[in-house]
């Protein structure tokens, strides 16, 4: 169906065309104090043909499949290619990517989807029902989220490319609630947990029924604990957070289309420019970030782009200097590089769009306890509560579920509401402490919005806990 | 070119999951989109789309047991099987305590929101409306936005014997204006048909903004008398609904709302309902469980009176459902999606004459929940940041972050503009709002553009 749609495309006119047919199918469930409060599956068909028409481009999907519902697809992706040359611009041209014929899979043990519903039900059961023992929590939440999309790729320069890819994650959360106050603890992270490209395998080993208890305890303790202080402090942040700071911080602000103003009215564009790369200090020496399409697990993880470009390994920051953009064949060529392979749509529906793929921070020395150890008097935060960030991703202010005072290398009193902000570069290039491989985990960010129509993508982040000085807190 | 199907159609795929046997009950929610959007940025049009979708949402129920199942296979086929699949859901669900039924029937009011000429409209027609926009720019300022023209039909069957069916479109333009030496613009319309959008005076708008906000100054972050813009109000406005005007988030105590019903949350002159069935917004006449969309009032002068309820919250509650249900399953509980700030008697202009120093916000960026219960949120000023002094805007300053409670700026609210605009929100669906001047408005940081 995509070579038909592809030769279609070309049949009226395309000079490039390339279509994916995808099926999305999804299956969540969500338990709270051991009742149902979702149970549902979706599946999503179609396809969608991108054509480059005198340099315009041009995108058009449908859900239906029939030949001569293809072929007035493709015709209506033509149509608005050539209704874009009304506005005249730099034609556009894409870097080259060799032609491949191929399949990738992402790997798992277990198919999650072929686990029965109830087990999977009797698992959110235990685990709420261990929080519930906990006096004085309020809702005790428990969630299964399970993707998988299984994709067909063709373009007119020859390539034909077959992929599936399946994400598997669970959560836990707990809730307290008292005058004018309310809680909550997350486990293993917040938002609906640890999504990982990975099968049942990665659920049953995430422990939420182990660690229902701890986080339900935490929630209710958080009630009496005291309001973070307002200070300029050293903060020292776990790696849930820290992969919320990069997303925010590093992972759109180096995506090429916002730098090159392609985002500007929606989302934004970025502080950094063409010129920045290999000259920009962006963090301390002690940062290197790296965009890795081919870990292992992560949500960023695929044998090849939505434009048949393969899965790379890209340094963004080495050692502190800002050195790549994550970009697109089109974008790539603007800048005299080549793609680095991060162009992704969601869904049929979508055309791609750059994307974050596993936007990580290298890990270096020490563990979450060293590096509370190694501190004599700060704040160390944990598990994302909120997020924000300007247009241009300089200013940002991120708030947290929990916070202890560290004093003399070891956590004391507990603080609720706690929150930081500041600017990227001044934020990163504070950074004395980056934790080793012990505590690095790739995170998943399942609901990453960009783009107009809105697209939603699942990205990965690889952190460890990491230490900044003199950042503001307690924000109010 | 795709077109409204029609009820006869839409219910007849809706009869292949209501036939479901094994089933106490089964409705059937289906949704028809189609439509395109035409990008621009840097005053060219680079990313240019259209597409067709269905959407199937079947919610069967055993024994007081739900389960749901989605497809978007609009044939009668796909619908038996999504049917089939949450029959298997609903058969591992524990039993909800608090299962009110499907919808019984219920006459819906008729709503006139569908324009053929934009569900029909050609990406040439788009384009041209960006060209006009573009016109208005002037040397040295480029524009960035979308154009959006999208039809739908949406329809709900059960086994109860309910049926509401309805079309509805939507065009909406919006745009960025940027350029010269720092500073930028922002403008938008919505609007059901395409005819009442004119893009070259959502360009001028921008564009003005764009100039006038040149060589912007840095001000430190303290507290400011503001004049929101009705695309700034749109932000607390849109949160409220999230945060605070749901049934559910009040039985829980999770609303910033909760135990104040009776009370006084905002000023006297703030008023806040939602009204689907406004011809002022663009609304559907049901939700997505079946039931007619009410108005609600939720804040009359000053005092929180009401909230919004499904048929689970408003059982729960003791009740009556008003009609904001969101599509199964929904833990977020029912939300208001049409809502309004009522407007007051004065102008903008009167708001800015009468600050002796202060900000003028044209809109907020990437809000967030700093407190839920308390209403705080946190984001950026954008497109448009101005000082007032003595009375008149005297020049464009650096955007700056506030960190703000909802309720605490509306009962800091001393004037309501005259004049309402559909503005939109980064999350949430656009609210009718007028723009307000608010006393000791908390900016607590600062960017660099």
């Amino acid at each position: 169906m995509a070579m038909q749609a592809v030769g279609a495309a070309q049949a009226s006119g395309a000079d490039y065309a390339d279509a994916r047919v995808v099926r999305d199918d999804s299956e969540s469930l969500t338990v709270r104090n051991q009742e149902m409060e979702g149970i549902d599956r979706s599946v999503s068909e179609g396809v969608g043909i991108r054509v480059l028409v005198g340099g315009y481009w041009g995108f058009a999907a449908t859900a239906r499949g029939e030949e001569a519902e293809i072929a007035r697809t493709a015709q209506q992706a033509v149509e608005i290619a050539r209704a874009a040359a009304r506005l005249p611009r730099e034609p556009v041209s894409l870097t080259f990517t060799e032609p491949v014929t191929g399949q990738w899979q992402s790997p798992m043990r277990e198919d999650p989807f072929d686990v029965s519903l109830e087990e999977k039900v009797a698992l959110l059961m235990e685990a709420t029902r261990r929080m519930q023992a906990v006096k004085g929590l309020a809702f005790a939440e428990g969630s299964i989220d399970l993707f998988r999309r299984h994709e067909w790729f063709a373009s007119s320069e020859g390539s034909a490319i077959e992929q599936t890819i399946v994400h598997s994650g669970a959560g836990i959360e707990a809730t307290a609630i008292a005058e004018g106050e309310m809680q909550r603890r997350s486990f293993p992270n917040s938002f609906r947990g640890h999504i990982a490209a990975a099968g049942w395998e990665h659920i049953s080993a995430l422990g939420l029924v182990e660690e229902a208890g701890r986080t339900a305890t935490e929630a209710v303790e958080l009630l009496s604990a005291k309001e973070c202080p307002s200070e300029v402090t050293v903060l020292v942040l776990d790696s849930g957070q820290v992969e919320l700071q990069i997303h925010e911080s590093i992972g759109h602000a180096i995506e090429l289309d916002r730098v090159l103003g392609m985002e500007e009215a929606y989302a934004g564009s970025s502080f950094l420019t063409p010129d920045d790369r290999g000259k920009l200090r962006y963090a301390s020496d002690l940062v290197s970030v790296t965009a890795d399409a081919t870990l292992t697990g992560g949500l960023g993880t695929f044998g090849w782009d939505d434009e048949g470009v393969p899965a790379q390994r890209v340094p963004i920051i080495v050692d502190g200097v800002f050195e790549n953009f994550l970009s697109s064949r089109e974008t790539a060529g603007a800048i005299g590089q080549t793609s680095t392979g991060a162009m992704r749509a969601d869904g049929w529906q979508n055309l791609p769009l750059i994307r974050m793929t596993n936007v990580s921070i290298e890990p270096r020395e020490g563990t979450l306890a060293d590096l509370i150890g190694d501190t004599k008097d700060g704040i160390y935060m944990a598990t994302n509560q909120s997020w924000s960030i300007d247009d241009k991703r300089v200013n940002f202010q991120f708030g947290c579920e929990i916070a202890w005072r560290i004093k003399d290398g070891r956590l004391t009193q507990m603080y609720r509401n706690p929150n930081y902000t500041g600017t990227t570069t001044e934020f990163w290039r504070s950074c004395d402490a980056v934790g080793g491989r012990e505590d690095w985990t790739l995170w998943g960010t399942p609901n990453c919005g960009k783009g107009q129509p809105g697209q939603v993508a699942r990205v990965g982040h690889g952190a460890s806990p990491a230490r900044f000085r003199g950042v503001q807190v307690g924000v109010r | 070119m795709p077109g409204v199907l029609g009820p006869d159609e839409v219910r007849a795929v809706a009869q292949a999951a209501l036939g479901l046997p094994g089933a106490d009950g089964v409705e059937v929610l289906l949704m028809h989109e189609w439509g395109g959007l035409t990008r621009f940025a840097s005053s060219s049009i680079h990313q240019s789309t259209w597409r067709e979708d269905t959407a199937v949402r079947v919610r069967v129920v055993k024994g007081g047991r739900i389960g749901v199942a989605a497809t978007n296979d609009f044939a009668p086929e796909g619908t038996r099987g999504a049917a089939r699949n949450a029959l298997e859901m609903a058969e591992v669900a524990a039993p909800d305590p608090f299962f009110p039924g499907l919808a019984p029937p219920m006459p819906i009011p008729e709503r006139a929101g569908f324009d053929e000429a934009t569900a029909t409209a050609t990406p040439e027609l788009r384009a041209e409306g960006v060209a006009a926009l573009v016109s208005a720019c002037a040397r040295g300022f480029e524009a960035a936005g979308a154009f959006e023209t999208v039809a739908m039909e949406t329809a709900v069957a059960n086994t109860e014997g309910q049926f509401c069916w309805t079309a509805s479109s939507q065009a909406s333009l919006t745009t960025v204006v940027t350029g010269g030496d720092g500073g930028s613009g922002f403008a938008e319309v919505f609007a059901a048909g395409i005819g009442d959008i004119d893009p070259e005076a959502v360009g001028r708008r921008a564009a003005g903004r764009a100039r006038a906000s040149q060589k912007p100054r840095d001000l430190p972050p303290d507290r400011y008398t503001v004049v929101l813009q009705p695309s700034a109000v749109s932000t607390p406005v849109g949160f409220l609904a999230w945060i605070g005007f749901g049934g559910r988030g009040l039985i829980e105590g999770r609303s910033c709302l909760a135990g104040k019903e009776g009370l006084r949350v905002a000023a006297p002159a703030v008023s806040v309902f939602d009204d689907a069935n406004s011809p002022l917004t663009l609304g559907i006449p049901f939700d997505f469980e079946g039931v007619p969309r009410q108005r609600v009032d939720l804040i009359r002068d000053g005092v929180f009176v009401g909230a919004v309820y499904d048929m689970r919250t408003a059982k729960q509650a003791g009740k009556q459902s008003t009609g904001h249900a969101l599509p199964a399953p929904n833990p977020e509980g029912p939300f208001p999606l049409n809502l309004f700030l009522a407007p007051g008697d004065a102008t903008l202009e009167d708001m800015i004459a009468s600050t002796e120093r202060g900000l003028l916000v044209t809109r907020f960026h990437y809000s967030n929940v700093v407190h839920p219960v308390e209403s705080t949120l946190t984001g950026m000023t954008r497109d448009g940041t101005f000082l007032i002094e003595g009375g008149e805007v005297k020049q464009p300053v650096k955007n700056l972050r506030f960190t703000q409670s909802i309720l605490e700026a509306l009962a800091n609210t001393t004037m309501v503009g005259r004049d309402t605009e559909l503005a939109s929100e980064f999350f949430f669906s656009a609210s009718r709002v007028p723009a307000l001047k608010v006393e000791g408005f908390n900016f607590t940081g600062r960017s660099n553009h």
